[in-house]
Formats: C-alpha cells, sequence, structure tokens
C-alpha cells in the first residue's frame, strides 16, 4: 500500500493560540505536509486568501489546498471565515476543503458549522490520528458540493442508509429539477 | 410540457488532491493513507511537545493570575477582564487533557464557566477564579498528571468546597 504524499500539499492554518498553532504546524509538517502558512484569525485569513489568488508571487504560495481553522477566535471567527470562503463574493474558491477546530462539540454548534458548509470537524484535544483521518478523508473521499436555496457545502448525506417510513426524498438524478455539473 | 426550474445543483470535481498526494510516477489510484511510518514519527513528535506542556501552561497561569489581580485591583473593570479570562480558560481546556493532565481541562472548564457572562462579578466571585488559579497552580508545579490519584481527588474536592464556600457568601 502506498502512503499519501503530502509534499505538494498546502495548508492554511488558523489558531490564534501560539502552542496549538506549534503544535498544528509541526504535526502537519511530520505527516509530511510540504507547505503550511498560519495565520492569527479569520481577518488575517481572508487577506492572505485574497493575496493567494491576486498575487501568488507576493503571496508564496500558488495555491491553498485546505484550510484547518480554529473556531473561536477574535475579531474574526472560524465560523465567519467559513462563511466568508463558502459565500462571500470574494472568495476565489467557494469549494475549498475546511476544517473546523473547535473544543464545542455540543450537537447545536455542530449542526451550525456543517450547515454553514464545513467540510470535517477536528475537535480539541486532538490526537496524530485524528488530523491524519481527516487529511485522508479529504484527499480520498470528496464528497460532491450540493447547492439548493437553504444550503451550498459539501454533501451532507455522506452515506445512503436505508430508513423506515415513506421515501420523501423525491427528486433524483434524473429529474428535471436536479442538474449534475461535473467540474 | 416545459421543463420545471432547476432547484438542486451538485458539483462533481475531478479529485486533483489525490493526484497532487500520489506523488510522481506512483499510481494514484493505489494511494490508500497516510504512511503508518510516517504517523509514528508524526505521534513521538507530539509526546516531545507534550514535555513544554507544563511550561506552557506555567506562563497562561501567569496570565490568569495578572488579571486576577487586575480585578481585584480595579473593580470596575471587572467586565472585559472576566472576558479575557474566559477566554484563557477555553484555550486552556482543548489541550490539558492532549498531555496528560485532565486536571488541567476540568478546572479550566468551570473557571471559563465561572467566568462566563451571567455568572456575576462580586469580590466573591473573583475569590472564586482565584482558587482556580491557584488550583491549576498546584496540577502544574506538583506535576499531577492523569486523573492525580489521592492528590488529584484533594485538589477537586478543595476547588469544590471554595466554590460552595463562596456562592454562599454571596
Amino acid at each position: 500500500m502506498a502512503g499519501l504524499d503530502l509534499e505538494r500539499m498546502s495548508v492554511l492554518v488558523v489558531e490564534d493560540s501560539p502552542f496549538i498553532r506549534s503544535l498544528l504546524i509541526n504535526s502537519l509538517k511530520i505527516l509530511g505536509v510540504g507547505k503550511v502558512v498560519t495565520k492569527d484569525h479569520g481577518g488575517e485569513a481572508i487577506e492572505f486568501i485574497k493575496l493567494v489568488h491576486s498575487d501568488p508571487m507576493k503571496a508564496g504560495l500558488m495555491t491553498i489546498d485546505i484550510i484547518m481553522s480554529n473556531w473561536d477566535m477574535s475579531p474574526v471567527d472560524g465560523m465567519m471565515l467559513l462563511r466568508w470562503v463558502r459565500r462571500h463574493k470574494d472568495s476565489p474558491d467557494r469549494y475549498k476543503p475546511f476544517v473546523m477546530i473547535t473544543a464545542y462539540s455540543e450537537p447545536n454548534r455542530v449542526t451550525e458549522a456543517r450547515d454553514m458548509g464545513v467540510t470535517e470537524f477536528l475537535t480539541k484535544p486532538f490526537t496524530i490520528n485524528a488530523i491524519a483521518e481527516k487529511l485522508t478523508s479529504i484527499i480520498l473521499h470528496p464528497r460532491q458540493f450540493v447547492h439548493t436555496k437553504d444550503y451550498f457545502g459539501p454533501d451532507r448525506r455522506r452515506q445512503n442508509l436505508p430508513f423506515d417510513g415513506e421515501n420523501r426524498r423525491k427528486l433524483t438524478e434524473e429529474s428535471d429539477e436536479v442538474e449534475v455539473i461535473r467540474v | 410540457m416545459s421543463k420545471k426550474p432547476v432547484r438542486v445543483r451538485y458539483y462533481r470535481f475531478k479529485n486533483r488532491l489525490k493526484e497532487k498526494a500520489a506523488g510522481i510516477g506512483s499510481d494514484s489510484k493505489e494511494i490508500q493513507a497516510i504512511d503508518p511510518e510516517a504517523l509514528a514519527r508524526a505521534e513521538a513528535a507530539l509526546e516531545q511537545m507534550a514535555e513544554d506542556y507544563p511550561d506552557w501552561v506555567k506562563s497562561i497561569i501567569d496570565k490568569l493570575a495578572a488579571e486576577h489581580r487586575r480585578a481585584v485591583d480595579t473593580p470596575h473593570e471587572r467586565r472585559p477582564i472576566f472576558e479575557r479570562i474566559r477566554r484563557i480558560a477555553h484555550d486552556m481546556k482543548g489541550q490539558g487533557g492532549t498531555f496528560g493532565y485532565p486536571l488541567i481541562t476540568d478546572f479550566a472548564s468551570s473557571l471559563h464557566d465561572f467566568a462566563g457572562p451571567n455568572v456575576g462579578m462580586t469580590d466573591n466571585h473573583v475569590e472564586i477564579i482565584k482558587a482556580h488559579i491557584d488550583s491549576m497552580r498546584v496540577v502544574i508545579n506538583e506535576r499531577i498528571e492523569g486523573d492525580g490519584g489521592q492528590n488529584g481527588q484533594m485538589l477537586k474536592k478543595g476547588l469544590q468546597q471554595a466554590i460552595e464556600k463562596y456562592t454562599r457568601m454571596k
């Protein structure tokens, strides 16, 4: 079995705590990630994402492959950053994989981020295995993006599980109202 | 009959990240996971960093103590001070467990609650904050790892008693 080679990957880490930041940088580097850039909060991250898009030479980076962001930061927190990436007109890539790092695991907070289009969660305290798992899932099993009037983000249905009761999933890929776009 | 308007769009991408991660000359169909050896190395490095954790927490506890002194000296500033304490506590509670100090996580979690916006900001609350800071300092100075056995239980009990005492005095 060949291992993932992350040498050509670049990850943007957005984290305000210096200790956790250095922890993440080191973990990613040792896992083989070629380029790790860090920003202190969401506002700096947004500026950097724009710079990479408009002037990659100045940014020193051609692309950002994955964003990993803490949730609780100020002034611009992880949710605001996620909203910007997914919905703002200036966002250069609304499909960017986004990992939310959080000590919050209350169901309503998880739902809130999921409905904003988060790709993966990394719960603090995190382990190397958890980081590796999220990266592997993003790289090997990316989900299609869904765009409806209420939602834009990775498909929230990760598995097609059997269910009881009436089938209320009216639309199928063959319906007129469904369009499949291959990019 | 005219077509109904589109209500759902699925975007399916070519997996460029996987191509990028396949390495030069290898077949992207074969790659399955991160190399277990790299994982083991990363785990070891995290352990190495964990050894610096007590020093880091010490510096954070000093910060908390400075905020506590400010809360005593400038009672009218307590709202922003409590807010800062709450943020620091939030940060601490996320990592204690990772580095073998679940008691730090417990105490930081409790401190986070007691510094919350709806708990109050009287002198007794400031004492409760101080009791948390003192308890965390003992954990780090004495390097009380894991649940700390008997010492850990005593510390927890001591903090609980302090909380009850000052809560009653309200």
